[in-house]
């Protein structure tokens, strides 16, 4: 038996960029009006063309799609004959309603992995439906692509999907992320952390002789760090720490027997949890009262963005009073090996640039075990 | 609970199997000998680490004889008790005057030396700086202790100075360690910068030189007097099994070195000593050096030979410096077949393949041997050109 696949695409993702539109969830008219052309079948096609050309591995592939132009085309395009239709759109126009319920669909037929064709926007759709229960592989497409489950380009999209495919690669946790749009289209810019799903990720192996490596799960090495931070905190005893938000963080928190809040800032001393999903008032107000703070952070999301990106409330004028010398970051080699660089975007260009001229952080990758890694602003 | 206490034992090993991650053990029925008779088959030995072909040499061979002879089969002991004989004591002599150093010391193994020093070295409050890919007694000798552990990538200067620059303030002692020639490229650790940058923070150093000792610098001196640094590296780990051709670890520098080294590490204190035959050969390897530069010229002479020609067929060879020269092929399974067809054809050389390696940089290490004359080594080309013709590599 092959390895079940549920493919799908938005066939709408990505129309909005080529008019200077961020994402097309809600503006499809108007981006059509201004002369968007479809961006996501082509890349759908191109990704696939390039999977079976270079790995032939149609034959040990189970195919769930949907109808026509939601993923049916795209696998016809390229010859693949035997797919399973689950799902049938009722309309021409396609909305993010069809991405959930064809979602509904490979719940029920179990499949192993959506692949999908699409941006944050169809992330979180998708999210929204399957959670923690399937992992997600997104071919990317869309104008935004913050969120941690696509690959960097089709062609590296496709090697992942062979690689999962030859159980060359493992499941770990990814965030999803999208711009608040109301906002947005109100001129600010707010990216937001939607969730932790579950996407496909580069193991980390561990030598264990000189020619003999053993993978060690994400688990394992997310022990590690919080035995780290456990370590920080027994050591630093009349210091605040603040928990920032994403799995990684959230693991640890739990490890160390902290209530945590997966998406907010949480703050803790003498390893008790004293403030839950802080706002920025809030955790000036206790930046006030301590006078020590180490705050924990990992990157989130795509680009590896520790600081702008789903935790505002971390703002900048929270990180100077804290002092950049007072983060620590924490990653699993995985992650890393996702985002080479560690990038912040305060929303203040002094406090950015006080980032980017440190050129290195020294990331906590495992148990008192660390890794320098290079930063970088947000102009990438 | 009611519960199976040995079962895993199966249930680990079968999955090593399925995954093909076991080893399956080749039998050699000669010695390390550069043709070599392994599983039945008669092959030119290209992965033993025997570079200078010592283990066979008529010197060594009497060197152990006579030792066993005089001193019998075992050495009754641990070294700090009733274990150090006269001859442990003139290794350690003779191989301080061959480094150039104030003195040394003699390991069980090169393993047990990295998991002996390392973790006294540093500890509470200090920080242990690695390349990457440094080999895995040095990461088992640095999990052992209570300092902090920092990672440089492989041989990057800068990474290493930012990690310095950030460490220095924060920690007590700073211990730099890296391989001084690294087994899986062979190339060489820029020692000369790191002593450098070393001096400029003040760390200690230390290079493992297991695969440069009897190699690289002056009759193969090691890493020291290759970059003209003999006598700045704080501390010269290696090892006896290497290009010595016997067994054993060792490490040089200064006196007090030696002095701290012998009275804390565990493995040395805790463990038998060499028994006198191997202590014998020890010696007559270092005499051999000394005395017989032609061994490691032949290896160098082979060597450049050998890339030349690999290079010459189109195979990429990597940025080896060093009697080590891998052949990339590509993709793992891709050298796994080479490296069977090879055999099948007389020629051993292993494969070496995703994680040791990148996913698409699978390869097949090849280990110079001195002892190798220009026919087999003419045997061997040839053999790697038709199979990486068929195999669509060249
Ligand atoms: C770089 C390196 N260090 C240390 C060792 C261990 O040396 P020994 O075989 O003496 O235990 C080896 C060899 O296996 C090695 O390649």
């Amino acid at each position: 038996m092959g390895s079940k696949i549920g493919f799908i695409v938005n066939p709408i993702a990505g129309m909005g960029g080529r008019v200077g539109l961020k994402g097309t969830d809600g503006v499809v008219e108007r981006a059509i009006k201004l002369g968007a052309k479809p961006v996501a079948p082509r890349k759908a096609e191109e990704m696939l063309r390039e999977f079976i050309s270079h790995y032939g591995g149609g034959d040990k592939i189970d195919w769930y799609t949907c109808k026509g132009k939601m993923g049916e085309d795209e696998l016809k395009k390229i010859g693949v004959k035997e797919i399973e239709i689950v799902y049938q759109p009722s309309t021409e126009n396609t909305t993010s309603d069809d991405t959930k319920k064809a979602c509904k669909r490979f719940l029920k037929r179990d499949v192993d992995l959506i692949l999908f064709c699409g941006g944050d926007g169809t992330a979180r759709d998708i999210f929204s439906i399957v959670g923690k229960r399937i992992p997600i592989l997104g071919i990317p497409s869309g104008v935004k692509m913050h969120s941690g489950v696509f690959g960097i380009n089709v062609r590296a999209t496709a090697k992942i999907l062979h690689d999962f495919i030859n159980q060359g690669l493992t499941i770990g946790d990814v965030e999803i992320m999208d711009l608040d749009e109301k906002l947005y289209r109100q001129g600010k810019w707010r990216i937001k952390l939607f969730g932790v799903a579950k996407g496909i990720i580069e193991p980390t192996y561990v030598q264990v002789g000189k020619t003999s490596f053993e993978s060690v799960s994400e688990d394992e090495i997310r022990e590690e760090l919080s035995e780290h931070i456990l370590d920080e905190m027994e050591q630093n005893k009349d210091c605040l720490f603040l928990m920032g938000s994403g799995g990684t963080i959230d693991y640890i928190a739990k490890k160390i027997g902290l209530e945590n809040t997966l998406l907010g800032i949480d703050a803790v001393y003498n390893k008790k949890t004293i403030g839950k999903d802080l706002n920025e008032e809030k955790i000036l107000q206790l930046l006030d009262k301590y006078k020590k703070t180490k705050i924990v952070l990992s990157p989130i999301g795509a680009q590896g963005f520790i600081l702008g990106r789903g935790n505002l409330q971390l703002s900048a004028k929270v990180i100077r009073k804290i002092g950049i010398d007072n983060i620590i970051v924490v990653a699993t080699p995985s992650k890393l090996a996702a985002t080479p660089f560690i990038r912040v975007d305060t929303g203040d260009p002094d406090l950015d640039r006080i980032f980017a001229e440190k050129e290195f952080i020294m990331v906590v990758i495992g148990y008192r075990l660390r890794r320098i890694v290079r930063t970088q602003t947000n102009k990438f | 609970m009611k519960r199976d206490p040995t079962g895993f034992l199966k249930k680990e090993y079968k999955e090593l199997v399925e995954k093909d991650l076991d080893w399956k053990l080749r039998v050699l029925e000669t010695g390390s000998t550069p043709h070599a008779v392994v599983d039945g088959k008669e092959v030119i030995m290209l992965c033993s680490n025997n570079y200078l072909n010592l283990s066979n040499h008529p010197k060594l061979i009497q060197g152990a004889i006579e030792a066993t002879k005089k001193y019998g089969a075992g050495s009754g002991s641990v070294r700090a008790i009733a274990g150090t004989m006269k001859l442990h004591v003139e290794v350690e002599k003779r191989l301080a005057k061959f480094k150039r150093r104030e003195a040394a010391l003699v390991y069980q193994t090169g393993f047990a030396a990295n998991a002996g020093i390392i973790p006294q070295l540093a500890g509470k409050g200090d920080i242990i700086i690695s390349d990457e890919l440094n080999h895995g007694s040095i990461i088992d000798g640095v999990r052992l202790t209570k300092a902090d552990r920092a990672i440089y990538k492989h041989r990057d200067m800068g990474e290493l100075e930012n990690i310095l620059r950030d460490a220095d303030k924060k920690y007590n002692r700073i211990l730099i360690v890296t391989d001084g020639v690294f087994s899986m490229d062979g190339d060489i650790a820029p020692m000369d910068e790191i002593v450098k940058l070393a001096a400029e923070y003040g760390a200690m150093t230390y290079v493992d030189d297991a695969h440069g000792e009897g190699v690289i610098g002056e009759d193969g001196r090691g890493i020291g007097s290759h970059f003209g640094i003999e006598g700045k590296i704080d501390v010269e780990m290696g090892t006896f099994s290497k290009a010595y051709g016997v067994v054993g670890g060792l490490i040089a520098g200064s006196q007090d070195l030696i002095n701290f080294a012998y009275n804390k590490s565990r493995t040395w204190l805790l463990s038998g000593s060499h028994p006198p035959a191997v202590a014998g050969a020890q010696l007559a390897a270092i005499e051999v050096l000394e005395t017989e530069p032609q061994h490691v010229k032949k290896l160098w002479d082979n060597t450049k030979y050998f890339k030349k020609e690999l290079e010459s067929m189109g195979f990429d060879i990597g940025e080896s410096e060093t009697p080590i020269t891998p052949v990339i092929v590509g993709e793992s399974s891709k050298a796994k077949e080479l490296s069977n067809r090879l055999f099948d054809e007389g020629v051993f050389a292993l494969p070496i393949v995703y994680p040791m390696v990148a996913r698409d940089k699978a390869r097949i290490r090849t280990m110079m041997n001195a002892g190798l004359t220009r026919e087999d080594l003419d045997f061997a080309l040839e053999k790697f050109e038709k199979l990486g013709r068929q195999l669509n590599i060249i």
